[in-house]
């Protein structure tokens, strides 16, 4: 069976005063049903833009260029780069949930939360408004807020910020979609209810079944939730694996740095921390040959600076887009 | 003055009982009719040339402990002493001069340098309110703390919209070093930043503590962080301070339910180092109206009648003091060892979750 989610080539650029900006630069993902993915990197490396693209939510003047994202439901394909805006708006909200980090702004602060939940269930199944709101009540319990029948009729304002992050996953799952795309879901949270967040959606995905790709910075959230990792850097994918493989065994320098550069208590008596020199460079200054190059402290070779390395299968089930990787795996 | 005392200096910063409510005011008049607790009875010290972290939640005040030590805000009871001087007895101008000795670093690099400065200003504010030198010797300081924080001289006449986050991060450093104080307030200074860059200002501010002997508080709400470049830390909840050790001891064994909640919530890239993960329920209370008893007593999964009812005493097991009920009863069960308490408490705790999470209660 095709996975449920194919991202293939994606090529997502905005265009403005600086020319042409290549957010996200040929990336290539698949999720399987019921699979969590999760996507990392720093700030500007293109993993929001991917997730956007995927929805086809992407503003002017940012533009998907090429490639293609076959979503497959119930035996059906379609091509959400292809697709017509009706088909789209049968899949977003209604097969493929969204969760977005910053909960208070993406609730409609003048409706209360159960018409925002109900507005989704109307938009997508044939229901009376009655129904709709019973729906959405379901929902709060399912998320395990309390008191949820004083919370529906709750505005955003007089939630806290975990609250809040509940209801949008209720909103994401009140269509039960087959995917949940959730983009920094807890990063604006505390750890402690982020402990809560993580777990509730752990525990929604094993008992419904619902595939997810999280979209954080967080290695150590990706660790603790994820079954496949995709590392990105300057809008290309530098690294996959499957999280086991990748935290315990990982190859390529810019993944290694970044494990590297968690300050912890059992390194702190052993000198600085290593950190990767410079910082993620912008799309208008991306470096030629391998983008990490500037950066990368195994780019010695003229090879680094001039030829764009491919993501290859270094190991069965291990990607790695760099010419020494050979070399880090021995 | 340190050298009077060599066996017993007193720490530079000691800080009892400090108090600092907000009122809240309703109706025509603006009468008062309540307070917001944010910082409600705070005891610590900080020895020189050591970093106390202070953690917790967003709401439990630790944002506020800092700058009520500023005086940024004002404090409404309590004593502050840096180095033998009652901060909040000082006048205006006696606060300025110790001003000049304690300086702060804010969390986010955008909002806090002014956009439509230059950084030559932005740094030199501060020497010219200290009266600092003339013009020259000025600029001289400048770029002498624009070179610890490893940033060239070349940037006086930019603007801040020119650099990147860990760029301004080092100028707000810089700005704080300029004046050659001995203590800074360091508030969430790496939690704006991605993780590569975090970790070149994290090598920054350990540098500049071991070339400079500065002391620090470090507020954070991030444990691994904290852990990395403290010397001791504070648990804050709901304004007061539930745990404090030093960082070996509250990190290894530590006592308190909150801060074992707190410590397994971490997500850890290792296995070996995952804990079971304690699930709190239910959010941070209002400090307007902070529950009676233990404050932690409605999330915490141990809680008793005792609990709800009396303020938990202070346990001190050889400078590691927390405040708590069931670690009160089995201190006096298993002896003051932390290490047996700590483990008595990790059995406690794991047995309560796994008894309350079984298949047929909430969800």
């Amino acid at each position: 069976m095709a996975a449920l989610l194919e991202i293939k080539d994606l090529v997502t650029a905005f265009h403005t005063s600086k020319g042409r900006l290549p957010a996200v630069d040929g990336v290539s993902l698949s999720i399987e049903r019921g699979q969590t993915l999760g996507l990392v990197g720093e700030s500007g490396c293109g993993k929001s833009v991917t997730a956007m693209s995927t929805l086809r939510l992407v503003a002017s003047p940012g533009r998907i260029e090429s490639g293609s994202i076959l979503f497959t439901t119930e035996g059906e394909s379609i091509d959400l780069v292809s697709a017509s805006e009706k088909q789209l708006r049968n899949v977003r909200g209604g097969r493929i949930g969204m969760i977005f980090q910053e909960p208070m702004t993406s609730l409609n602060p003048v409706f209360t939360i159960g018409d925002q939940i109900a507005e989704v269930v109307q938009l997508h199944r044939r229901v009376t408004r009655s129904e709709a709101r019973t729906r959405a009540l379901e929902m709060l319990h399912l998320v395990r807020v309390a008191d949820p029948e004083q919370r529906l009729d709750a505005y955003p304002h007089q939630l806290s910020g975990g609250m809040r992050q509940r209801v949008m996953i209720a909103i994401a799952l009140a269509c039960e979609p087959d995917l949940i795309i959730a983009d920094e879901p807890t990063t604006a949270l505390d750890v402690t209810i982020q402990a809560q967040i993580l777990d509730l959606l752990g525990d929604l995905r094993s008992r419904l079944g619902t595939a997810v790709l999280l979209i954080t910075h967080d290695l150590g959230v990706v660790a603790e939730t994820c079954d496949s990792v995709a590392v990105m850097y300057a809008g290309k994918i530098v690294e996959q694996a499957s999280a086991a493989e990748l935290f315990r065994h990982p190859l390529h320098p810019y993944t290694i740095g970044l494990l590297q550069s968690r300050p912890d208590i059992d390194n702190r008596d052993s000198g600085p921390l290593a950190t990767i020199p410079g910082m993620v460079p912008p799309p208008q200054d991306f470096p030629s040959g391998c983008r990490f190059h500037p950066r990368c402290s195994y780019a010695t070779v003229p090879q680094c600076s001039s030829e764009a390395p491919l993501l290859r299968e270094v190991i069965p089930g291990h990607f790695v887009r760099c010419h020494f990787a050979e070399e880090i795996n021995l | 003055m340190s050298d009077q005392q060599p066996q017993n200096t007193p720490a530079l910063l000691q800080v009892k009982d400090l108090e600092t409510h907000f009122p809240i005011r309703k109706g025509l008049l603006r009468r008062q009719v309540g307070a917001v607790k944010a910082v409600d009875g705070v005891t610590f010290n900080i020895p020189r040339g050591t970093t106390l972290g202070l953690v917790g939640e967003s709401g439990c005040g630790k944002t506020t402990v800092g700058r009520s030590l500023l005086r940024l805000v004002e404090p409404t009871g309590g004593d502050v002493l840096f180095d033998n001087h009652a901060v909040r007895k000082e006048n205006s101008r006696g606060l300025r001069s110790l001003r000049r000795r304690m300086q702060v670093v804010f969390q986010d690099p955008y909002g806090s340098l002014n956009p439509r400065m230059k950084i030559r200003s932005i740094l030199e504010e501060g020497l010219i309110l200290h009266r600092v030198g003339e013009r020259a010797a000025r600029l001289e300081e400048m770029k002498q703390a624009l070179e610890r924080t490893g940033l060239s001289a070349s940037v006086l006449e930019r603007y801040p919209h020119e650099f990147s986050g860990g760029q301004r991060q080092r100028i707000a450093i810089a700005r704080a070093l300029v004046l050659k104080p001995e203590f800074l307030v360091l508030d969430e200074p790496v939690s704006a930043l991605d993780v590569s860059i975090q970790a070149q200002v994290i090598n920054l501010l350990k540098e500049l503590k071991q070339e400079l002997g500065l002391t620090y508080l470090f507020i954070s709400h991030d444990l691994s962080v904290v852990e990395y470049l403290a010397d001791n830390i504070a648990v804050m909840y709901l304004g007061q301070i539930v745990e404090s050790a030093d960082v070996d001891k509250l990190c290894h064994q530590p006592l308190h339910p909150y801060t074992h909640a707190l410590f397994s919530a971490v997500p850890s890239v290792e296995v070996k180092k995952r804990r079971q993960r304690i699930v709190l329920k239910g959010d941070v209370p209002s400090p307007s109206q902070p529950p009676r008893g233990c404050r932690f007593h409605p999330r915490c999964p141990l809680s008793e009648t005792v609990c709800c009812e009396v303020e938990p005493p202070q346990i001190d097991l050889a400078g590691h003091r927390v405040h708590c009920h069931i670690v009160s009863r089995e201190v006096e069960r298993c002896g003051a060892d932390a290490a047996a308490v700590s483990e008595a408490m990790q059995v406690a705790i794991t047995a309560a979750i796994s008894d309350s999470t079984s298949p047929h209660s909430d969800v």
